[in-house]
């Protein structure tokens, strides 16, 4: 789910630096009394967003408000209670802890791995069509598929790293009971995964590079990692921090892979907070607190996106 | 352009075929399910959280109880772990998809009882003049009662044992462990095992499952939950640290520090991974529920399976274990008619000769007493006699209250609670501030629960 | 001359040195994945990677023994009505945005607009409720509902509907089209390059939804393929590895022959809209 709904996100990106434009360019005459079919048209889509996100929305806060007994009822108002125990209980606190560390690395992870992808594929060789094929075939990869491959690799008895490993008599390394070790496998399988869209998006840029200019910088003698740093990387900087922030926004919604993968351990080392909401709601059924912890990541998630905007907006204005 | 248009008519054509060619296969599946109702029949839907051979035998048997009988047409659905389960019984009460007879766990006991949301299967049992419930077993019938009714009919019931491959032990020339062992015997053969097989073999593992822990707190005679494991009262406060889980404890840590014991972590794959190793001849011990025997018992084709007691402190006597395992419910939002036909299913799997199949597929305990009189149990004891080990366990268990499961709610955040301090404590930290940690959020847990259902805490 | 030569030749293959490990790196997983899927479960668990011993036995296994065919089924059903639902109702307000004047229209356009703040991760409870009490619990619709139009969705198509000629609708008001004929006759085939695009996008996202049928489906009837395959994976305590990337293989081919086939389509759709 993540890749594509970057991709969405990518065309959202597109879309809004254009609209901005031309929203107030565009002001096409209309009939008048056209009550009925404004209502018509834009009434299913108001009516299944009003009905399916913003009353949830209100409901989880709510919801956050109370305590809930065994069927799921609420019965004790409680105010900020929930909250107060959620934001001083460690186990909370480590979540929000690793969710950092999840996404910071897989952030990182994705733009390094998608600029080198990007940049060795933008040199056109013989070929080249291909290798950039490859590089963006697991935008065709789902959650499952991708937690499935990756599962058998890391299986600590009779995965494949730990065959090679004791062919080569290293270390057997337990990839799902280590904390660590099993955060960094969480980390590679989601980067391998979000890797076919960062490298569609940075190549995009990339070969609209203008290619003057690459010959200018040579003609000055201008080494191929000063000017990677001091001429591509600033060109492409719009891309580059557009995929950065969705990259940041779809792994804090991360869960499929958790869920496949980890289930949230071992000993809570990957238990982020969209698991973490699923884990209290769906299977301890403590609905008000799964409900303060969405209303704490949809702060987070709101905070990152209303930047998003924010700095479309900055970079339409001037 | 002109390319981008074959592309999207390309793919709009690669869909449909795709849909039209999974159309037939599909609708074909629903029919095979669905041929034998004639449309008359009442239907029973059923959910159960059985994998692999009890999955295979629960389904046989669903299709013999619709063969005998022309009315009732159970349909049974799988939905995951015992833990999920829960919670979606829970959340679809009164919904179109609701079960009408379901599985549900040990830990759900208490929960569903005071739900509101089962009819007790006392109610059948004491109309139904063709039923001997005396013919099941006590000791799983206490589990499942509350004020001397019987709320769910015990099912798969199964009772934590110790597992060992005896092929493995003769190979390296290794005395196996007495039938009730204690943790210095376990250690024994696991550090002869780890050394003489130059640390090929790992000697032991305990899988982090809060059960298992829970476990060895009940052989120590100690509770988990205060009042008594909650039996003369609402629970109020977890008990997690007790001379009997800190024993426990500190015979695991010490084996992990010294590489004998091996740790596969928690969850699904933690299972699944410890299954492998043990089946490949890469671990020795292992401590699991005798619901296993089934599984193993068809992975170890070539080697000899070993089973024991639990094992119990050394010094001290085993004060037995509690069943595991879980029980058949019926719910309370379908008409008479279906309750009916539930618990008529229901009757069906606890026969003498249903129980006795079920025990030889699955490695669950028949309950019914009339099940040792069969031809299947008798040739299967006859064939393997490890196999009677966990019954023998079973039988000799004097029932009390610190061996009868906790009847608190929320023992799925329990369960979750002690995995982190198991992982924790696996992994070197300090036994006693682990386990404070874990009774900490679980008396806060039982506080809010309480609270919240108007309890006193 | 000579060296300057040799210089460009040894850069070269340096440089497709790098692509080939890059691309190993990227396929590692599909060929790990595919090639165990070929071998005997046996095989697998002792440890015998690299056997001649190949079939597809797995493939036969998955096919018969688990209700793949009928996940996947359930998850194209899904998606296409997603599909067309989302199209449907984007292009209808983002029509309305475009082309109808009504009081407070930049409200509602901004009041769209926020929902893309709003995480649906966090709002299951609620959603799940409101499902069960419309009575679609383990049902395709409630599969499909919550998703049959998207703040996205409206917004992409209202920028399409922007672009195009003033003097088309101008036309159409002299002509006397309704609303509902201009939509059909002129904003429609005016966007067809959005409204593929749009599909594609939420077809693939319905494919790729995992927690909302995760938490709403109940019997492998309605279960997805990508819930399905977690069914697959904890009912196999045996953990047939071989049967299990067997499934995944049968999965993941399908998309990638899409995507094969489709990846121009995809680019062009991401560049569509880009400001250059």
């Amino acid at each position: 789910m993540e890749e594509e709904n970057n991709l969405l996100d990518a065309k959202k990106q597109n879309i809004l630096e254009n609209s901005k434009k031309s929203i107030l360019a565009n002001k096409i005459s209309v009939k008048k009394n056209d009550k009925f079919y404004a209502l018509l048209f834009l009434g299913p889509s108001l009516l299944l967003l009003i009905l399916f996100i913003f009353y949830p929305m209100l409901k989880t806060i709510y919801l956050s408000l109370f305590l809930t007994n065994g069927n799921g009822q609420n019965t004790v108002f409680v105010g900020l209670e929930n909250y107060v125990s959620l934001l001083t209980s460690s186990t909370y606190l480590a979540s929000l802890g690793s969710t950092f560390v999840y996404v910071i690395g897989v952030s990182v992870l994705t733009i390094f791995l998608g600029l080198l992808l990007a940049s060795t594929a933008s040199k056109n060789v013989r070929g080249s069509v291909f290798f950039r094929t490859i590089f963006s075939s697991t935008m065709g990869v789902s959650i499952s598929v991708s937690a499935i491959f990756w599962l058998f690799i890391f299986n600590p008895s009779i995965g494949i790293l730990n065959q090679v490993a004791a062919f080569f008599h290293l270390p057997i390394l337990n990839w799902s009971t280590d904390p660590n070790l099993a955060m960094i496998s969480v980390i590679i399988s989601t980067v391998w995964m979000n890797l076919g869209f960062a490298f569609l998006v940075l190549f995009s840029a990339f070969e609209s590079l203008p290619l003057s200019l690459y010959e200018e910088t040579a003609i000055e003698g201008v080494g191929p990692v000063y000017r990677f740093m001091h001429v591509t990387i600033p060109l492409i900087s719009p891309t580059l921090f557009f995929v950065s922030i969705i990259t940041l926004i779809e792994s804090f919604k991360s869960f499929g892979l958790i869920d496949l993968m980890t289930a949230g351990g071992p000993n809570n080392a990957t238990n982020m907070l969209v698991y973490q909401i699923y884990q209290n709601a769906f299977l301890n059924g403590n609905y008000s607190q799964a409900s303060a912890e969405s209303v704490i990541l949809t702060i987070i998630i709101a905070i990152l996106t209303f930047i998003q905007f924010k700095y479309l907006e900055k970079k339409v204005s001037y | 352009m002109k390319n981008q248009k074959r592309v999207i008519y390309n793919l709009i054509i690669v869909l449909t075929v795709a849909f039209l060619s999974l159309l037939p296969v599909s609708l074909l599946g629903n029919k095979q399910a669905s041929a034998a109702d004639n449309s008359k029949r009442i239907k029973i839907v059923f959910w159960h959280e059985m994998t692999g051979p009890a999955q295979t035998q629960l389904n046989e048997f669903v299709k013999q109880f619709n063969k005998s009988q022309s009315k009732y047409q159970v349909v049974s659905q799988f939905e995951g772990t015992y833990e999920e389960a829960v919670q979606k019984i829970l959340n679809t009460h009164e919904s179109n998809t609701s079960p009408a007879v379901f599985q549900s766990a040990d830990i759900s006991v208490s929960q569903l009882y005071h739900s509101g949301y089962i009819t007790k299967v006392q109610k059948f049992i004491d109309k139904d003049k063709s039923f001997n419930v005396n013919d099941i077993s006590s000791v799983a019938r206490a589990f499942y009662s509350q004020k001397g009714e019987l709320l769910g009919m015990p099912f798969n019931t199964s009772q934590p044992v110790l597992y060992y491959n005896a092929s493995l032990l003769k190979k390296y020339n290794i005395t196996p462990p007495p039938m009730n062992p204690s943790y210095s015997d376990i250690t024994r053969v696991a550090k002869q095992l780890y050394q003489r097989s130059n640390k090929k073999v790992k000697g032991m593992t305990m899988e982090v499952y809060g059960w298992l822990f829970d476990q060895l707190i009940a052989n120590s005679g100690n509770y988990s939950v205060n009042n008594q494991n909650g039996r003369l009262a609402t629970p109020t406060k977890a008990s997690f640290i007790n001379s009997g889980s800190l024993k426990a404890m500190e015979w695991i840590q010490e084996n992990v520090k010294s590489g004998d014991f091996i740790n596969y972590g928690s969850g699904t794959n933690a299972s699944a991974n410890e299954m492998a190793a043990f089946l490949s001849g890469k671990l020795g011990i292992f401590m699991e529920s005798s619901a296993d025997i089934g599984q193993l018992t068809l992975g170890m084709k070539n080697q000899k399976l070993g089973v024991t007691y639990y094992p119990h402190a050394d010094g001290q006597k085993a004060n037995g274990v509690a069943i595991g395992g879980a029980a058949l419910w019926i719910s309370n939002d379908k008409s008479s008619e279906v309750q009916q036909g539930a618990w008529n299913f229901i009757k069906y799997l606890e026969s003498a000769k249903n129980q006795a199949t079920w025990q030889k597929a699955t490695g669950y305990l028949a309950l019914n007493k009339n099940s040792k009189k069969t031809k299947t149990l008798k040739n299967l004891y006859k064939k393997n006699p490890a196999l009677k080990v966990p019954s023998e366990q079973l039988a000799k268990t004097v029932p009390n209250n610190s061996n009868s499961g906790i009847f608190v709610e929320g023992i799925v955040q329990e369960r979750i609670i002690l995995n982190t301090a198991l992982d924790q404590i696996y992994n070197g930290s300090n036994i006693k501030s682990s386990l404070t940690q874990a009774e900490e959020a679980m008396n806060s847990y039982i506080k809010n629960n309480n609270r919240a259902n108007g309890w006193r805490y | 001359m000579e060296n300057l030569n040799q210089w460009t030749g040894s850069k070269k293959t340096w440089h497709y040195l790098l692509l080939i490990i890059l691309s190993l790196l990227i396929l590692g997983p599909f060929i790990i994945g595919l090639w165990t899927s070929l071998l005997p479960t046996a095989d697998i668990s002792s440890g015998k990677l690299f056997i001649d011993n190949i079939s597809l036995d797995n493939y036969w296994a998955a096919l018969t023994q688990t209700p793949i065919i009928r996940y996947l089924f359930n998850s194209l059903f899904i998606s296409i009505l997603t599909m067309i639902c989302q199209v449907f109702f984007c292009s209808l307000a983002a029509y309305a945005f475009v082309f109808i004047d009504f009081k407070y229209r930049n409200f509602y356009f901004y009041l769209v607009l926020s929902t893309m703040m709003l995480p649906f991760e966090a709002e299951v409870i609620p959603n799940f409720q409101t499902i069960k009490s419309l009575g679609l619990l383990n049902s395709y619709l409630g599969m499909v509902i919550p998703f049959m139009t998207s703040a996205f969705g409206i917004f992409m198509l209202r920028q399409s509907f922007m672009q195009m000629p003033y003097e088309l609708k101008e036309a159409a008001d002299v002509e006397g089209l309704s609303h509902w004929q201009f939509y059909l006759k002129g904003a429609l085939p005016y966007s067809k390059l959005s409204i593929y695009t749009l599909a594609a996008y939420s077809f693939l996202s319905a494919w790729n939804q995992y927690l909302w049928p995760l938490l709403t489906t109940f019997s492998d009837d309605y279960r997805p393929v990508q819930v399905g395959l977690r069914e697959l994976q904890s009912q196999e305590t045996f953990n047939n590895w071989g049967m299990i990337q067997a499934s995944a293989a049968i999965i993941v081919i399908p998309t990638l022959i899409v995507l094969y086939f489709g990846q121009h389509y995809f680019k062009s759709g991401l560049n569509e809209g880009a400001v250059k």
